[in-house]
């Protein structure tokens, strides 16, 4: 079942377009995350779902209720559409303990107040913070706020819970905790949410399917594993992982393999995108974990002087020169300086 | 987008308020007779009367010397102040703080009476000096000395506005001067005054402005040698032709807002522009302050001096007046004391009803003002629209109307629609003039609260189901209600302050303390003036001192 769909969404600040038409579907118990640079409008597609910002042109439904529609001018306000939001500051109400916070949504639904002792304990309890009721926001830690926060949009049951940047406020060693905890809760509970970051990995971890925005359209949307094994643009590619970026020309074009070319080197990859014509400027994009440091010579090998090895904790990046370019590998152990052969995958190298 | 229902209330009611009075000056002003009269006819007579009277011209002139001769005098002054204060190891800065602020909050009449009983030609000063030197050597009501003091007067507006930029100019863009090699006194003079210069200017226009406002100073020292500013002018007026002469009072009126609706459109601009190099940023405050050095005791010279002549000076004039039977050469302060002059201020109905009046206007009006400000905010918070725009530039108006001339059209108000005239002999008239005649004041004291809710709170309200009314209620109004609290505790002292607004008002029943000197001072009755500005100033000091115990802010 469809629990959200936008069609076409146009947004602008005065002349400013942010969204150029976005259309998007959310399924029942699925987790979509809007990811992108900043600037790319994901929030403010967020935002436009949750009746916060106001599109001009497009649809919006929420199961089958139509919430906004341009061209029937039909917008419903943001009270009326029945969706949990989690900021990204969280924004819990400083006045109000936690119970309280997590209760309003239920006391503006005028639900008993048995019935809402009960809701809300159910929820604090589900979230881990079964004792902290009486607490006032400021008393919590950022972790704890930020399960409030969550409580506070589940608890009236809304078909589509709307997360901005939930794990950012988060400092990095508790967020890749968290990113597993929410992953959890929200299969768990069967959520259907929509979830904006901007970090590739969040997003790759805790959803069911990405969208990328970029410049206020999508770019590409797939699953995780789409998203990073098979980038249909260059952006997509650039933006999914650690890469290295090698600009050449084509010097040979044979079906689907390219041969890339530049001063003194020359590697064979897969073309992606529009075709290409032989001699036009062309970029290589390899992820860092297919470069491998060989014995030797061999296919798609290329021998390069080592600049310096970096140690990363659980492995060495290994940087090379490639004419103008960097190029960079991971390994197992220091390299001694000089000269090393490297293994360039055919596969794993994308001529865009 | 459609406006709600109480909001189209709440932006109507404003605009009537604050057009009604102003519409019927203008009116008024083009009429040859007062509105009343049955044969008044539609021309320009009162304006040409008004253009043939050199008392104008002369009125006129003298403002504008005032005026510039305030700006010139207040803001360097009000800047090196704020440099002092904010970036330097002056001593007792934290006591000076609240005094600095004094002129702002006691009554410009008060002060007015304050320097005639200190230091006109009998004044306890002037005797003093006359001991020491022989003669007096100033003359307290020449144009020269009502310039001085009006500058004087006016340093901590600029203050004001040059300390907070200084407080939010960030550390760092100093610190950077520091690191390049300049001196603590090149950094002043390179980069802190240069960043606020927007402020300083926009300071200087208003201080201008305020010249063009003047009144009860005007009207204490420039009566007894015949110095006129407009807002005298037009009180003169008032009984210059026997009748009432509304029509010429009107004229005149016009011709001030014509020259102060312009500053007030300037300053708007260039607060805009005040805030360009702002950046907000906590670490301001932790800053290491500046040592002085040895300047630190000619800096502190500095700002004693200016506090003795404009807070202590007038202060105590007037409160040793209050205390004393009479005074002149020859005459033992020991051999005067008397508390006659209190027992005789409760003995009047009329003096205690004011007293009361003045108290419940600053209590309950000063609430309920607050309450109007708190609507007039919320009808325009969050929402970007024509009607916020519209409000925006409605509460400026009421800014270009100098409060004489506010009291003066509120009165007419009340005349001249009968329905409205049983107000009229209330305090609610004054109340409804006193809440307009401050209305950017308040509007914005409550805006800051507004702007300091962070808007996800209220988005988070919003997406758990709140309509905008609830929103308001639940979430915006428990946020800000100390920020509420402690506009309330500044509209109460700028109401006990207030004297002008209330001066055409005056009648049985609206009775304030500030009109009610303005009164006794033309009667003549210096011993009630001096016993009711002491209680005046006990009253804004009691504000004063709940604002400095609880912390309120009293600028930001």
């Amino acid at each position: 079942m469809t629990k959200l769909n936008v069609q076409d969404l146009h947004l602008s600040y005065g002349d400013n377009a942010i969204l150029k038409g976005v259309s998007m579907q959310l399924q029942q118990g699925e987790v979509v995350s809007l990811l992108g640079p900043s600037g790319s409008g994901k929030t403010t597609l967020l935002r436009a779902v949750a009746g916060l910002e106001a599109p001009h042109r497009g649809s919006i439904q929420v199961e089958d209720k139509t919430v906004y529609d341009g061209i029937a001018r039909h917008e419903v306000p943001a009270e009326r559409r029945n969706l949990g939001l989690v900021f990204q500051s969280y924004a819990l109400w400083p006045h109000r303990t936690v119970f309280d916070n997590v209760a309003y949504g239920l006391k503006l639904r005028r639900t008993p107040s048995g019935e809402i002792r009960e809701r809300v304990d159910a929820a604090l309890k589900n979230l881990g913070l079964g004792q902290l009721g009486e607490r006032l926001p400021h008393q919590l830690s950022g972790g704890q706020q930020q399960r409030v926060a969550i409580a506070r949009a589940l608890v009236y049951n809304p078909p589509v819970i709307l997360m901005d940047e939930p794990l950012s406020n988060l400092d990095a060693k508790l967020r890749e905790e968290a990113r597993a905890w929410l992953r959890e809760l929200i299969l768990r509970l069967q959520l259907s949410a929509l979830v904006v970051t901007h970090d590739q990995n969040e997003a790759m971890a805790m959803s069911d399917r990405i969208l990328l925005l970029n410049n206020g359209v999508i770019e590409q949307q797939g699953t995780p594993q789409q998203m990073y094994g098979q980038p249909r643009t260059l952006f997509t590619a650039d933006f999914m992982g650690s890469n290295n970026r090698i600009e050449g020309k084509l010097s040979e074009v044979r079906g689907s393999a390219a041969l890339l070319a530049g001063d003194g080197w020359s590697l064979w990859g897969e073309t992606h995108g529009a075709p290409k014509q032989g001699g036009a400027d062309a970029t290589g994009m390899i992820r860092l974990e297919r470069v491998r440091v060989a014995e030797g010579p061999g296919d798609n090998h290329v021998r390069l002087p080592l600049v310096t090895s970096m140690f990363l904790g659980d492995r060495w990046e290994h940087l090379f020169h490639l004419g103008s370019s960097r190029l960079r590998a991971y390994g197992s152990a220091p390299l001694a300086a000089g000269e090393h052969w490297l293994e360039i995958p055919r596969n794993a190298l994308w001529v865009f | 987008m459609r406006a709600a229902l109480p909001r189209v209330g709440v932006v109507t009611l404003t605009a009537l308020a604050v057009f009604l009075p102003l519409g019927l000056i203008f009116y008024q002003s083009l009429l040859n007779l007062p509105f009343f009269m049955p044969n008044k006819t539609v021309g320009v007579g009162a304006f040409q009367f008004v253009f043939a009277d050199s008392d104008f011209w002369d009125s006129l002139r003298n403002s504008l010397v005032i005026a510039t001769a305030m700006a010139v005098i207040a803001v360097p002054l009000g800047a090196i102040l704020a440099f002092l204060m904010v970036r330097t190891d002056l001593p007792g800065r934290r006591w000076i703080e609240p005094v600095l602020l004094i002129p702002v909050f006691v009554s410009p009449m008060v002060l007015a009476f304050g320097y005639v009983v200190a230091t006109g030609p009998v004044g306890f000063y002037s005797v003093w000096a006359k001991q020491l030197f022989g003669s007096v050597p100033w003359n307290v009501y020449s144009l020269t000395s009502i310039a001085i003091i009006a500058g004087l007067t006016h340093v901590p507006h600029v203050y004001l506005y040059s300390s907070s930029a200084l407080k939010s100019l960030g550390s760092d863009v100093e610190e950077a001067a520091r690191m390049a090699g300049s001196s603590p006194f090149q950094v002043a003079r390179d980069v802190s005054l240069p960043m606020v210069m927007p402020s300083l200017l926009f300071s200087g226009v208003l201080v201008f402005f305020l010249g063009f406002e003047i009144f009860g100073l005007a009207l204490v020292l420039g009566d007894p040698e015949g110095h006129l500013v407009l807002a005298t002018y037009l009180y003169k007026l008032t009984n210059k032709l026997g009748i009432p002469s509304y029509h010429l009072m009107a004229a005149v009126a016009v011709c001030i807002v014509a020259m102060t609706f312009p500053l007030v459109m300037l300053q708007r601009v260039l607060l805009k522009n005040a805030g360009k190099y702002v950046t907000v940023k906590g670490k301001a405050g932790r800053q290491r302050p500046l040592p002085l050095g040895r300047w630190r005791w000619v800096a502190t010279a500095i700002v004693a001096l200016w506090l003795f002549l404009t807070v202590v000076v007038p202060l105590t004039g007037i409160t040793l007046r209050a205390f004393v039977t009479q005074w002149g050469e020859g005459v033992r302060l020991s051999e005067v004391w008397t508390l006659h002059h209190f027992r005789e201020v409760f003995n009047q109905p009329t003096l205690v009803r004011g007293i009361v009046n003045t108290v419940l206007l600053g209590v309950v009006g000063g609430a309920v003002a607050v309450m109007c400000y708190t609507a007039i905010g919320l009808a325009t918070h969050r929402k970007n629209d024509g009607w916020s725009r519209f409000v925006d530039y409605l509460v400026l108006v009421p800014r270009a109307v100098p409060g004489l001339l506010a009291g003066l059209a509120f009165l007419w108000v009340f005349l001249f629609f009968p329905p409205l005239q049983p107000l009229r002999a209330t305090i609610v008239s004054l109340w409804v003039a006193y809440t307009v005649v401050w209305l950017a004041y308040g509007m914005r004291l409550v805006s800051s609260s507004l702007l300091q809710v962070g808007p996800e709170l209220e988005e988070a309200a919003r997406s758990a189901g709140a309509t905008q009314s609830q929103v308001s209620r639940h979430v915006t109004l428990p946020l800000i209600r100390y920020g509420l609290l402690a506009s309330w505790l500044l509209v109460f002292m700028i109401f006990e302050r207030e004297y002008s607004t209330g001066v055409y008002l005056l009648g049985p029943g609206t009775e304030v303390i500030g009109s009610l000197l303005v009164s006794l001072w033309s009667t003549g009755g210096a011993d009630m003036v001096a016993a009711l500005s002491v209680i005046n100033v006990v009253l804004v000091g009691i504000g004063l001192a709940i604002a400095l115990r609880f912390g309120v802010k009293l600028h930001d």
